[in-house]
């Protein structure tokens, strides 16, 4: 019998309108645990309006937003399952970074010892004693991230964490995404930037206008899973592309009269051109990047 | 709620505003003894109420804990503080707990600081000084005025979540409403938290808080009235707080 997995987080079919808008329809995925999860999207997609969702902020119209079947509220220890940094992450401009996680820490009843772990972990003890409101954006955001790692949550969830953070910063993000999912950790991290989180995730979730576009293996998703993608120009295109099609390749035709053979290389085309004795006058690999693919994606539907 | 109580008591303590409103109510309740003290001479029938009531931290812990409640919006704090609990009605209740805590701490020893000083000047004058168990008596009920205040405060900060609109209306209600209606319609005015019914609990005469021709309330049945209003404003609070979209 094959094992059943239960997700470490599962969106099934999430609605939420505000007034006359509606930022999220009827949205479902799920993230697993040991995977880093892009939640990809343009801004105002919905992704914030999702992930305030799950963490029980805002009151869905319809549909469920769980960890591993429970709602956050619900979590009989919520910090030390979930650790979330949301964007714009606020503080008391007149507490201290440490007063800050040792306020949080005594809210969700974890060690004080945890504060100076999480301040090293993030590289903020020298100026932990220091008032918030003389923090960097970057600071902030490093202390935002300390709060989420005090309960050494199963679960970590970040909007839009490159926000504020220089190079080095958004290096350094990177790589404690991809140790915290080596560690087991589910990690949720959205962007509308796919080129912030492409080199660290394993799964992409792509939602535009509130509605599901793609979900799964990042490959898969943007890129890859058509396989490549070659333009031919042939004396005899109508020939050529009906040559192909019986081989199950997906061809069409561009303005100008190239073709666009999905899922074969250009030494494919050329042999099967070959064989029939179909003269080329252009054969290339085109290269399709993950942004051109996600554009496509999220700009598809409005 | 423990773990709650514990985490909203040290965000009371870690902000400068609550040293410096702290501060100042030791100030203004020292001075207001001081100068009672040496410029006054009451008589054993007046001696508590006129030296002993100089304790003014009711009047802060209000503002501290409608500071408490709206910086929370104000400072966009309100975020981090549900997803550390998300039962919010178990955040608010521990709020409230925690500024009538703080304000009994508070009024306990501003009233001891005023208890000893009073007690020197006027020994040191000869004039009368009240028994012990009556001194001991009137630095609880000034407590218990403190505490009732502090949750009050509390409770009203959730109604408005503007701060300054908030902490004026809030100073308008105790300084301009409540007097006007003690003189103008004392049997309404005697309902006026922070001015009759704080009285009442303290059992400060009624001339001393300018109601001469209201009928205070006794001191029991100021407490449920002052519970009544904790109750009511919570209530809505809690109410408006759990149906809020936070995004």
């Amino acid at each position: 019998m094959a094992a059943v997995t239960t997700a470490a987080i599962e969106i099934q079919d999430l609605s939420k309108r505000f007034g006359k808008v509606q930022a999220v329809k009827d949205l479902s995925f799920s993230v697993q645990a040991g995977r880093v999860t892009g939640f990809l999207g343009p801004n105002g997609a919905g992704k914030s309006t999702t992930l305030r969702t799950l963490l029980g902020l805002i009151r869905p119209n319809g549909g469920t937003a769980t960890f591993g079947g429970a709602r956050y509220e619900q979590l009989p220890h919520p910090s030390a399952h979930v650790g979330a940094v949301l964007e714009e992450a606020s503080f008391h401009p007149g507490r201290s970074g440490r007063n800050h996680l040792r306020v949080l820490a005594a809210a969700g009843s974890h060690p004080e010892s945890r504060v100076g772990e999480v301040l090293e972990q993030v590289d903020l003890a020298g100026a932990a004693d220091r008032r918030v409101k003389g923090y960097s954006m970057g600071m902030r955001q490093r202390l935002a991230i300390a709060a989420a790692l005090l309960g050494d949550p199963d679960v970590l969830i970040l909007d839009e964490p490159a926000n504020g953070l220089d190079p080095p910063g958004i290096r350094w993000m990177r790589d404690l995404l991809r140790a915290e999912a080596a560690r087991g950790r589910a990690v949720l991290v959205s962007s509308h930037l796919l080129s912030e989180v492409a080199q660290s995730v394993d799964d992409v979730v792509v939602i535009s206008h509130g509605v599901l576009r793609g979900s799964g293996p990042l490959a898969s998703v943007l890129g890859g899973g058509d396989g490549p993608v070659t333009r031919v120009r042939a004396a005899d295109a109508d020939g050529l592309a009906r040559l192909l099609r019986e081989r199950s390749y997906f061809v069409e035709a561009d303005p100008s009269g190239a073709l666009l053979v999905q899922g074969a290389a250009p030494e494919v085309v050329g042999e099967v051109a070959a064989e029939h004795r179909v003269a080329l006058a252009e054969l290339v690999a085109v290269s399709r990047s993950l942004e051109d693919a996600f554009f496509e994606l999220t700009e598809a539907a409005g | 709620m423990t773990a709650l109580l514990r985490a909203e008591l040290l965000k009371l303590r870690t902000t400068r505003t609550f040293i410096a409103l702290t501060g100042v109510a030791v100030g203004t309740s020292l001075l207001i003894c001081v100068l009672v003290s040496v410029l006054s001479e009451p008589t054993q029938e007046s001696v508590l109420t006129d030296v002993f009531t100089s304790d003014t931290s009711a009047l802060f812990i209000v503002i501290l804990a409608i500071v408490g409640i709206t910086g929370e919006w104000r400072h966009r704090t309100i975020t981090s503080s549900l997803l550390a609990a998300p039962d919010r009605l178990r955040f608010l209740a521990a709020k409230t707990l925690a500024f009538a805590a703080a304000g009994l701490v508070l009024s306990l020893l501003i009233s001891i600081a005023v208890a000893i000083v009073g007690m020197v000047i006027l020994s040191a004058r000869d004039l009368p000084t009240p028994e012990l168990g009556e001194l001991v008596g009137q630095i609880l009920r000034n407590a218990e005025v403190a505490a009732l205040l502090g949750a009050l405060g509390l409770a009203l900060g959730t109604l408005v979540r503007n701060q300054p609109v908030a902490i004026v209306g809030v100073l308008v209600l105790a300084f301009v409403i409540e007097p006007t209606l003690l003189a103008l319609a004392p049997d309404v005015g005697r309902f006026a938290p922070f001015s009759a019914l704080s009285a009442s609990i303290q059992q400060i005469p009624a001339s001393d808080v300018g109601a001469e021709d209201a009928n205070l309330l006794s001191p029991g049945l100021a407490v449920l009235v002052m519970l009544a209003y904790i109750g009511s404003a919570f209530a809505v609070g809690a109410v408006l707080l759990r149906r809020r979209d936070l995004n």
